[in-house]
């Protein structure tokens, strides 16, 4: 039931984040020379090895899904034994990438904002800020329904059925995110 | 699941030939509609795979067997909490935050708090004390 619910939530997302991705397609196809002109202050290394991160985490994110499906809330041997952690410590490493990918847009939004691009200054710095804002808005909603699961596992005496679809549904809308990014990083930063 | 995927799938069987007429008739020059139907069609492709993969995972349901009893329908159908107040306190911890918006950030700060506080609640409510599922 909580499965089915995510999905139908998350395809009523993708439709959310259509509209961004026809309002930048639309002003792009009329203000060419803005584009041009401000697509050049894009770091786009930066941004690539930022993709990345995010990218990689939805891995971490995959593999405590399975070890959630399996029943194994937390590690059973020490911290370096990284063949039987638990859901919580590939959770855990998930939401650190989680927070290098925000920390690193943060940084990215300071530089765009130093060389005169802001959300009031033309239609790319709306636009801009407007795609890859929302997106960050659900990245620190992600990272914050990880924080809920992790917790989660603390406060119940057994790892239930009802705790594994927590975790795994989180998952399915970090992957989403992250689908969602690699669209946005083509748009933005290859296609331009 | 074969209707439900069937449903979603028919959709999809429309919606993607419409975004190549609608993208060859306008020189895929106009990326909004092109934009929203390639989008509009992912929608139903992704509930449509999600339902034909979660179809073949379940057993076959009664209401999928022509010759299905209802009484075969009986059984667990997950976990459902019985009486909650706590999706009422996010809504008002909602609704204050956004009326922080418009009155000033003081009110929105107020009202973060009172949505962390429900947040917390709703999450745990079911996942805490003796009686946690």
């Amino acid at each position: 039931m909580v499965a089915v619910g995510t999905i139908v939530w998350l395809s009523s997302e993708l439709m959310f984040f259509a509209g961004l991705f026809a309002v930048y397609f639309q002003l792009r196809s009329v203000r060419t020379d803005l584009w041009a002109q401000q697509t050049e202050k894009l770091n786009v290394t930066f941004a690539a090895i930022n993709a990345t991160v995010l990218v990689i985490s939805s891995v971490w994110c995959q593999l405590g899904v399975w070890k959630a499906e399996k029943g194994q809330k937390a590690r059973t041997g020490s911290l370096l034994d990284i063949k039987n952690w638990g859901m919580r410590e590939w959770y855990v490493v998930t939401y650190l990438f989680g927070s290098f990918f925000i920390a690193g847009q943060v940084f990215e939004y300071a530089e765009m904002v130093h060389d005169g691009v802001t959300l009031s200054s033309d239609a790319y710095g709306s636009v801009f800020y407007m795609a890859t804002g929302f997106h960050g808005l659900h990245v620190t909603g992600g990272l914050i329904a990880f924080l809920l699961i992790i917790a989660r596992t603390f406060t119940t005496r057994r790892y239930t059925h009802a705790n594994a679809t927590g975790a795994v549904v989180t998952s399915y809308y970090w992957h989403f995110v992250d689908v969602v990014w690699i669209a946005l990083f083509a748009t933005i930063y290859i296609l331009k | 699941m074969r209707v439900e995927t069937k449903l979603f799938f028919y959709l999809f069987l429309f919606f993607g030939p419409v975004t190549v007429i609608y993208g060859y008739w306008s020189d895929w020059k106009e990326p909004i509609g092109v934009t929203a139907l390639i989008l509009t069609s992912g929608l139903f492709i992704l509930v449509a795979f999600y339902l034909w993969q979660t179809g073949k995972r379940l057993p076959v349901r009664p209401e999928d067997n022509m010759s299905g009893e209802i009484a075969e329908a009986e059984g667990n159908y997950g976990y459902f909490v019985a009486s909650s107040w706590t999706p009422l306190w996010l809504a008002g911890a909602g609704a204050v935050m956004f009326l922080g918006l418009a009155v000033g950030w003081w009110l929105f700060i107020i009202g973060a708090f009172l949505g962390v506080v429900a947040v917390v609640l709703w999450v745990f409510e079911s996942f805490s004390g003796d009686y946690s599922i």
